[in-house]
């Protein structure tokens, strides 16, 4: 299999679709000429021209808005958000036009679009620009909310996301997209993933570990590694990948197994991602728990932009290592 | 005044004939146009009356008919029927904000749909999920009814891109009211537009006020027209209350964004004669401002002129005001006769598809 950056895993899925669907385009800001903030559409424009691959003004709203208009008229527009912390001056597009014409329109509309870009940290770009949206979308009915944390997941993803007649929210990470990884041919046949599926990544008997996107990638992998290799704990991972609708069911045979569960995430706790999962969990889980179900996040304070600060209020393999070992009991 | 359709040319080539007794036909889409403002003013006065009219049930309670939000259009009607005069069904778009109910009906919403979603039920064009606010029929390319002051700005730019896109010939009447161009979604979305090219018509439908604030208050700029400066397309102002006026400028600005010249701003003035929504007192307006505007009444208006010119008798014009009344009458009661959507309803239409989703 070829391996390949998570960049451009979300490049060929892009192309590919586009190439597929004469509907498909490409819009945000410095998707084109720029070649992309972060150079995913990289010679994108030079191949699909500039009807398909579009610039916008800073005005995400609008160009937000557009995407869903022209998705209620039948086209499938790709939205690009140079980042997702850049969506609190367009959620009312997101949420009241992309979530809801469907429901308040009794039915009359398909809004088959994707919106996506980095989502939450990504280094010392302090409170305004680093916030984990996925449980601000997450919550919303009409919405869909995946987040691929390897980049064949973020092809096969991002594909099917394209081709889902609903509304996507497709949370990506800056600092995950030089990340390299085995991805299947093109030339092998078309590369899909399902949504609405979570992935058990890892097998293990001790303990059900919950994660997606940028944690799972950056902390839980090597606490994981650490668990078994140090503290002989073997853990079983389960990578969400879509976070709405949440594939519970996966998740609840996992803990009824290893009857322990830790929670991952790099949101706030208090009303964040993980708290929308224990919801989900506690109660069919109750009479199958050896232990509390453990959350580990970020610290409830503004992003710092100093590096150590920021590291400090992060999820780390220590604080992981440490809420596994109180779940299991050790 | 502005004649535009190839019938019209035809009949206004002939002399006039008494009462428009010669010929039945000359003068038709005229007192058409009429009869629509006339259905519209009707509607929305019973409307009125059974938002303000609790029915009481066979148990003894009391059942509020229509709920929520229920903003009026009487004294606007020129403009709805104006641009759906000159809309091309099957190709054209509008969207609107949550003063809806005038264009619904003006492009072809049967009167039952309308009612039947205020009331809540499943006959409801949105099968009572959107009330008032959001009338949708999108098979003829009415995209609602949106209740966020200005936020379905963006989606009359995404229909109008879609078009071009697609190269449909369609254009999209995008309307929004005063209030909505202090939003920063107007400034976005006339901006992309022009830098796009996009076949979209904006139209600030000038009703003088924001719910209870004039625009005097809340424009810097009293002469909205000119608040589509700085965008590099036309803008201009017209007299909403005139429907041969709004029908010939709109019927420019759709020509015009159909041969690719790219979009444009209208102004159009005119009057709301009701409170902001079915529960708003209009304290804040003198007798004096009332009684002005109904002298610019847009339907005694084109009523004076029709006579004018011919087109109306006094028969047809009773003759539309009967039928009108009896169409509305027979909607409302037929809707208050319709069922409620079935409890469990309230599930379907949040998706299109099933999950998990695996793509074929
Ligand atoms: C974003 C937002 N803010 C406030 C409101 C409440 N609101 C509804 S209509 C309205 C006045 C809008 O006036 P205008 O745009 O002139 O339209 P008109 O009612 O005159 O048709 C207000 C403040 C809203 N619906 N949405
Ligand atoms: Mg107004």
């Amino acid at each position: 299999m070829p391996v390949i950056q998570l960049r451009q895993a979300l490049r060929e899925a892009m192309s590919e679709e586009m190439d597929r669907d004469e509907n498909v385009f490409l819009m945000g800001e410095e998707v084109a000429q720029y070649n992309g903030a972060y150079k995913v559409s990289e010679g994108m424009l030079e191949k699909y021209g500039p009807r398909r691959i579009i610039d916008t003004p800073i005005s995400e709203a609008g160009f937000s808005g557009l995407g869903v208009g022209a998705a209620c008229m039948g086209l499938r527009p790709i939205i690009e958000f140079m980042s997702w912390s850049f969506t609190w001056v367009c959620m009312d597009q997101i949420v009241n036009n992309a979530a809801n014409v469907r429901y308040m329109s009794g039915g009359q509309y398909k809004v088959p679009i994707v919106f996506r870009g980095g989502n939450g940290i990504a280094h010392q770009l302090a409170a305004t620009h680093s916030h984990r949206m996925e449980s601000v979308y997450a919550r919303i009915p009409g919405l869909i909310v995946v987040a691929p944390s390897t980049p064949a997941e973020a092809k096969g993803l991002l594909k099917s996301s394209i081709r889902c007649d609903d509304p996507v929210i497709f949370l990506e990470n800056e600092k995950m997209l030089n990340e390299m990884g085995e991805v299947p041919d093109p030339k092998d046949g078309d590369f899909t993933l399902p949504l609405g599926i979570a992935n058990v990544e890892r097998p293990g008997k001790d303990v059900t570990i919950v994660s997606y996107g940028r944690a799972l990638a950056r902390v839980v992998r090597p606490a994981v590694e650490h668990l078994a290799n140090d503290h002989g704990i073997d853990a079983e991972v389960i990578d969400l990948r879509t976070l709405r609708p949440l594939d519970t069911t996966t998740v609840i045979n996992s803990v009824k197994k290893t009857n322990r569960c830790v929670i991952v995430d790099e949101d706030w706790g208090y009303c964040g991602m993980g708290s929308g999962i224990l919801f989900k969990l506690q109660k069919p889980l109750f009479d199958y728990l050896d232990a509390p179900i453990e959350y580990v996040h970020s610290d409830e304070i503004p992003v710092p932009y100093n590096h150590y600060l920021e590291e400090a209020m992060l999820p780390s393999v220590d604080r992981i290592v440490a809420s596994v070992k109180e779940a299991c009991y050790r | 005044m502005a004649v535009t359709s190839e019938v019209e040319k035809r009949s206004a080539s002939k002399a006039p004939g008494v009462n428009g007794a010669e010929d039945p036909g000359k003068g038709q889409s005229e007192r058409e146009r009429l009869r629509m403002m006339m259905l519209i003013r009707r509607f929305e006065e019973k409307t009125e009356q059974a938002y303000k009219t609790p029915r009481k049930l066979p148990d003894g309670s009391v059942a509020q008919l229509i709920g929520g939000f229920c903003h009026l259009y009487s004294g606007q009607e020129a403009i709805a029927v104006g641009i759906a005069a000159v809309f091309n069904k099957g190709f054209d778009a509008l969207v609107n904000g949550y003063r809806c109910h005038g264009h619904s009906l003006a492009l072809g919403m049967d009167p039952r749909a309308a009612i039947a979603e205020l009331f809540g039920k499943e006959t409801g064009c949105s099968k009572g999920k959107g009330g008032s606010m959001h009338l949708f029929q999108a098979e003829v390319g009415n995209h609602g009814g949106h209740g966020i002051v200005g936020g379905h700005i963006p989606l009359g730019l995404g229909m109008a891109f879609a078009q071009s896109y697609k190269k449909t010939g369609g254009v999209t009447y995008c309307l929004f009211g005063d209030g909505a161009i202090n939003q920063g979604t107007f400034n976005e979305a006339l901006n992309m537009a022009s830098l796009l090219k996009v076949p979209a018509i904006f139209i600030v439908e000038n009703n003088g006020v924001a719910m209870g604030t004039q625009v005097e208050r809340h424009s810097a700029e009293k002469d909205l027209a000119k608040r589509g400066c700085g965008f590099n397309m036309p803008h201009y102002h017209v007299d909403g209350n005139d429907v041969d006026v709004v029908m010939e400028e709109m019927k420019k600005a759709g020509d015009r964004a159909r041969r690719g010249e790219g979009p444009c701003y209208i102004s159009a003035d005119t009057f709301r004669f009701r409170g902001h929504s079915t529960s708003d007192p209009l304290k804040y307006r003198t007798k004096e401002e009332a009684e002005k505007a109904k002298l610019r009444d847009p339907i005694t208006l084109y009523e004076t002129r029709l006579r004018e010119k011919g087109l109306l008798s006094d028969e047809q014009q009773t003759a539309l005001e009967e039928g009108v009344a009896e169409e509305v009458n027979r909607a409302f009661e037929m809707a208050e006769a319709d069922p409620n959507p079935p409890l469990d309803s309230r599930f379907d239409d949040a998706l299109s598809e099933t999950y998990p989703y695996q793509p074929k």
